[in-house]
């Protein structure tokens, strides 16, 4: 039971991480370029979990 | 006061665009949520993957809701502070760099209104995220360790909000003295971990710091911090936000020169 209700607890984060990936992403596609190849950051975001989207707002996207 | 509300207008638009109203918050969230729950697995998650010899047994202390609570702001103290210094290292050495900033001061600006107006979008988005991460941090810890005594936890989340509005003021002046946003963040990270690790070393001699209210506000769990000592320390506090905002305001002024057309 133990494993199921760790599930329970963790949909919250999942949840906030698939929002943080799709708006990561939306971004991307729009903005017209950033630090570093597009699709590079694509994959980063879709790969490396909850500190991907985070470090393409950080580092990549080109706020300046 | 027009020209503030036009440009605290540009400011909130912005973080709408750049989406930091949305992702500084999740972090936070996301950081409040993981300390309970990885606190609360802790055994399960050792014996999974701890690689301990066959039939070891650890008897580990269920935290109290309280630990758990200061454990959150730890968190906040480590990558909380990393994310928001980050976030906001560009606030104005990065408009500077864009050509915004071009715009902004051909025409006749009051760098107050301007300094401040970014100044206050940027604490309402770090207070909004703290409070956010601590409440549903909360949420958690009393779903899985059990309640906190209201007043106690109140005090502490205003106690590390005052701590936070001093770190986004120093990020700001940082951003409106150095030339591009890698020195702003370098200098205010310098200046924040620096003077912490100094607090911490020789800092039982003067117990009045602003350094030090973190510690006061997890101190409100326990016996609560010495009264004297903490109004002093928050009084200082308030004191230096109020000079950087000051400080803030003149740089910006006096650096406006060095725009990039």
């Amino acid at each position: 039971m133990e494993e199921s209700k760790l599930l329970l607890l963790l949909l919250p984060v999942f949840i906030i991480q698939l929002g943080l990936m799709i708006f990561a992403l939306v971004d991307l596609i729009k903005i017209p370029y950033t630090n570093g190849p597009k699709w590079m950051w694509g994959v980063i975001i879709v790969v490396v979990n909850i500190i991907g989207p985070i470090l393409y707002f950080v580092i990549g996207r080109r706020n300046y | 006061m027009n020209q503030f509300g036009v440009l605290l207008k540009k400011e909130w638009r912005e973080n709408l665009r750049n989406y930091k109203i949305f992702w500084i918050p999740a972090v936070f969230i996301l950081l409040g949520i993981m300390e309970p729950v990885s606190n609360y697995f802790l055994p399960q998650i050792l014996d999974s993957v701890g690689n301990l010899p066959e039939g070891t047994v650890l008897e580990f202390p269920v935290p109290e809701p309280e630990q758990v609570m200061a454990a959150i702001m730890g968190q906040y103290q480590l990558l909380g502070l990393l994310i928001l210094v980050l976030a906001y290292m560009g606030t104005i050495a990065g408009e500077r760099k864009s050509g915004t900033a071009t715009l902004l001061y051909a025409r006749p600006l009051s760098f107050s209104a301007y300094f401040i107006s970014k100044w206050v979008m940027a604490q309402i988005i770090a207070l909004l995220s703290v409070w956010l991460g601590f409440l549903v941090g909360y949420y958690y810890t009393y779903l899985l360790f059990g309640s906190i005594d209201i007043m106690n936890l109140l005090r502490f989340v205003f106690t590390y909000s005052l701590w936070v509005l001093l770190v986004i003021s120093i990020v700001l002046a940082a951003s409106a003295w150095m030339p591009n946003a890698g020195l702003a963040a370098a200098a205010s990270l310098g200046i924040i971990i620096i003077s912490q690790v100094v607090d911490s070393l020789l800092g039982t001699y003067w117990p009045i710091s602003p350094l030090k209210l973190s510690v006061y506000a997890a101190s409100w769990f326990e016996n609560g911090p010495d009264m004297a000592d903490f109004w002093w320390s928050a009084g200082l506090a308030v004191v230096l936000i109020a000079f950087l905002l000051l400080l803030g305001i003149f740089i910006s002024s006096r650096k406006a020169a060095s725009t990039k057309v």
